[in-house]
């Protein structure tokens, strides 16, 4: 069996038709795959954290060891795995709503914090699961189906919040890029210390007026520079529908992780 | 011989440290102590104070009734007056206000000269904690000040200082614990300043950002091969219910200690409440087991912690130890024996391993088959049988008193030192439930022997006599409760009692 098939499932995939997430998952397998084969990382030293939502679906579909934890909890259930075990790869799964929403604090104290792990933010801007409500990102106008209701509010720009809570590596991609989304991963998981990599994915089904922003997408190079990083943040502010934005490592910097700083 | 001595004052005037000196000088003369601790939410100023109960013999409570009167400002003099015995002596810091700082030093040096114990006991204790020539002195002035009233003879026990919080601490070091996880919380904190004062190269201390994330990151370590303790009060114990019942669908191993305090919400923060015990049987939505145990002393502490750890660990279920802020913050004096502490050890399994907020199925993944879910529910509900079978070798409840009496005294926790010291001169046993869940049912014979059966409760709806209720199906008339923040009080508890026993 090739290392790809092992870390898959046979659990029937239930994403509906067309969701980027199913190639966010080829992704993550081609990233793991390469991380197995390479750098001859165990299969059994990657652990995997998920909460609640269309994206977390993809701990059924991974065969890692791991937690499928509660909506918003993703990071905290991370960070006692590494804490624990520091051995293990630990990567998290979370999506906008439960990350920005419910997660909040966690992602902030995430940053400061610097544990040696990877989040993957699947950001569609809306809960899909749900059935399309409003989460901290959707855009403002986003008509949030069943309250009869659109949202008044703009939304957070995450990349911003990130870059004030001292995180020390920020990324963004795009799921309908399955090269850039390897190396934006593999570049996350060999970072030492705590990355962020938000992925920018439609919602076909309960977003549609964001979705194929994909021609105002365009790739950054690796950037370290503090106040490039904050214009490069600033210039997608999530509601528009004509502004650019950047792909790539919008921040990295080199700090001591949280089980080096831990006594 | 019993002596109960009021040390009264505004915080920061260093109540805790004489009531500590004083205790530590008795127990090196042989005597027993137990130090009750009254104080307010607040850092500076106001009004806090000690009852130190002393003794020749073991105790374990305080009276409200007081022999001594240690007074460190006018206030204390004026708010307690009206509980002074009739031939109580009263020690004001007006003679010594000279000494600043240290007149609290100097009060303590005059009540162990009026006790009678030679100045070598507390200037070697006082040299302990300040070793510098100021406060040795304030002692010794206080000391010289005074004239022998009691004659205190030398004895020879060896009772050691000990509160609740640092039991709780040690149980867990004796499990070879591998992480305690809490944010701030009184009268919680207590054990998280133990374990860190003990500065042990295995057991290690982390406060996360919130009780979510406590909780949750003691999930995950669980989960990854160490043994983990969360703590809290009531209000971050809520916080924590929603990954209490993630511990119930993934039967990741999970210890809690709830420590009480009066609720609900903010409540009286550093005061003691009994008003918990149906959180810590509940929380958590869906149905799942738990084990939830009671110790009412330290040494109890101790050992139900290393149990309650164990059981956590072999039987990946949920445990909870119930304390409250009486036991937590209480000293009690004592021989400090205890059982050989089992432990268990633990590793990260070595084989790909998944574990669920859904239900699963055999390879961890989610499923929603009919079938499947009522299987996984019978399954988990199952190990309630075996927990049960396990805590059998356990004391789940404990007698004390005149065993052979028709008059029966129920409680749990806390309550336990008074409830024995009150009942000390009365016809009456006491009966101490330790473990409330799996519940101790062959007590019902105890109960159906009995011809009058009292039960008291720090709590206002008399939580444990509902459990009674619904596990044995006795109804049980008499209840002595108090819900004002106070923990019962030996000479009040006695008239109480009496009032029933006649």
């Amino acid at each position: 069996m090739n290392t790809k098939d092992k870390i898959k499932t046979n659990e029937p995939i239930t994403w509906c038709p067309g969701c980027p997430n199913f190639l966010i998952l080829e992704a993550i397998k081609q990233t793991i795959t390469n991380l197995i084969e390479k750098e001859k990382i165990n299969q059994k030293d990657f652990a995997m954290t998920t909460d609640i939502g269309c994206n977390s679906k993809i701990f059924d579909y991974l065969n890692l060891s791991g937690i499928y934890g509660l909506h918003g909890r993703a990071l905290p259930t991370a960070f006692g795995i590494k804490l624990a075990n520091p051995r293990l790869n630990v990567l998290s799964f979370a999506g906008d709503g439960a990350i920005y929403s419910e997660g909040i604090s966690h992602l902030i104290h995430a940053f400061r914090y610097n544990q040696d792990m990877t989040l993957f933010v699947h950001n569609n801007q809306n809960f899909s699961l749900t059935t399309g409500q409003s989460t901290p990102t959707s855009q403002k106008g986003y008509i949030i189906r069943g309250e009869n209701k659109i949202e008044e509010n703009n939304p957070i720009n995450p990349i911003k919040l990130a870059l004030a809570s001292n995180a020390t590596f920020i990324a963004r991609t795009n799921a309908k890029d399955i090269p850039h989304m390897v190396e934006i991963f593999t570049k996350a998981i060999k970072h030492k210390g705590f990355s962020y990599v938000e992925i920018m994915q439609d919602c076909l089904i309960f977003n549609k007026d964001v979705n194929n922003k994909d021609k105002l997408m365009y790739k950054i190079k690796d950037n370290y520079d503090y106040k490039k990083a904050i214009s490069l943040a600033e210039e997608f502010d999530y509601n528009s529908k004509n502004k650019k934005i950047p792909l790539g490592i919008i921040y990295q910097k080199k700090e001591p992780t949280f089980l080096e700083k831990f006594k | 011989m019993r002596l109960n001595i009021l040390i009264g004052g505004s915080a920061g005037q260093g109540i805790n440290k004489i009531s500590q000196i004083i205790s530590e000088v008795l127990t090196s003369y042989g005597y027993y102590t137990f130090n009750y601790r009254d104080y307010q939410s607040l850092i500076r100023g106001g009004h806090n104070f000690n009852i130190l109960c002393i003794s020749n013999q073991k105790i374990q409570s305080n009276d409200e009734k007081i022999d001594f009167l240690i007074a460190l400002d006018k206030n204390t003099l004026n708010l307690h007056k009206n509980k002074l015995k009739e031939k109580a002596i009263i020690l004001e810091s007006d003679k010594f206000l000279e000494l600043k700082k240290d007149m609290n030093l100097a009060l303590a040096g005059s009540l162990i000269k009026i006790l009678g114990i030679p100045e070598s006991y507390l200037i070697k204790e006082i040299k302990k904690h300040f070793n510098n020539i100021n406060s040795i002195n304030a002692a010794k002035q206080g000391y010289t000040y005074q004239k022998e009233k009691y004659n205190l003879k030398r004895l020879n026990n060896k009772p050691k200082i000990i509160s609740g919080s640092r039991a709780i601490a040690i149980g867990a070091k004796n499990s070879e614990l591998d992480f305690y996880f809490a944010y701030p919380m009184t009268p919680a904190t207590g054990v998280t300043n133990e374990i860190c004062l003990m500065n042990d190269k295995k057991l290690k201390f982390f406060q996360p950002e919130n009780e979510i994330a406590v909780a949750n990151i003691a999930l995950g370590a669980s989960f990854a091969g160490k043994k983990v303790m969360i703590g809290s009060s009531g209000g971050g114990i809520d916080l924590m219910g929603e990954a209490i019942s993630m511990q119930g669908i993934s039967e990741i191993p999970l210890t809690v200690y709830l420590a009480s305090r009066p609720g609900p919400a903010t409540g009286v923060p550093t005061y003691t409440s009994q008003s918990d015990l149906n959180l810590a049987l509940n929380i958590g939505h869906g149905e799942f087991t738990r084990i939830v145990a009671a110790p009412g002393d330290p040494i109890q502490a101790i050992e139900l912690t290393n149990q309650l750890i164990y059981l956590a660990e072999k039987y990946n279920s949920l445990s909870i130890i119930l304390s409250d802020k009486h036991l937590a913050e209480s000293e009690y004096s004592i021989n400090l024996n205890y059982k050989i502490p089992l432990v268990i050890s633990k590793k990260y399994s070595n084989k790909i391993i998944k574990k669920s907020s859904y239900e699963t199925n055999q390879l961890g993944n989610s499923t929603e088959n009919q079938n499947q879910v009522t299987k996984n529910i019978n399954q988990r509900l199952s190990k309630e049988k075996d927990i049960e079978n396990q805590v059998k070798n356990f004391k789940t409840y404990e007698i004390y008193g005149k065993k052979s009496s028709k008059n029966l005294i129920i409680g749990w926790g806390s309550t336990k030192g008074a409830i024995i010291d009150a009942i000390e001169d009365i016809d009456a046993k006491f009966l101490q439930i330790l473990y409330l869940n799996p519940f101790p049912e062959s007590i019902k014979k105890e109960l159906q022997n009995s011809k009058k059966i009292i039960i008291i409760e720090n709590n206002a709806t008399s939580q444990l006599r509902e459990l009674i209720k619904q596990k044995i199906q006795i109804n049980i008339e008499n209840r002595i409760l108090k819900y004002d923040g106070r923990p019962f009080f030996t000479d009040e508890l006695n008239k109480k009692i009496k009032e029933i026993i006649k």
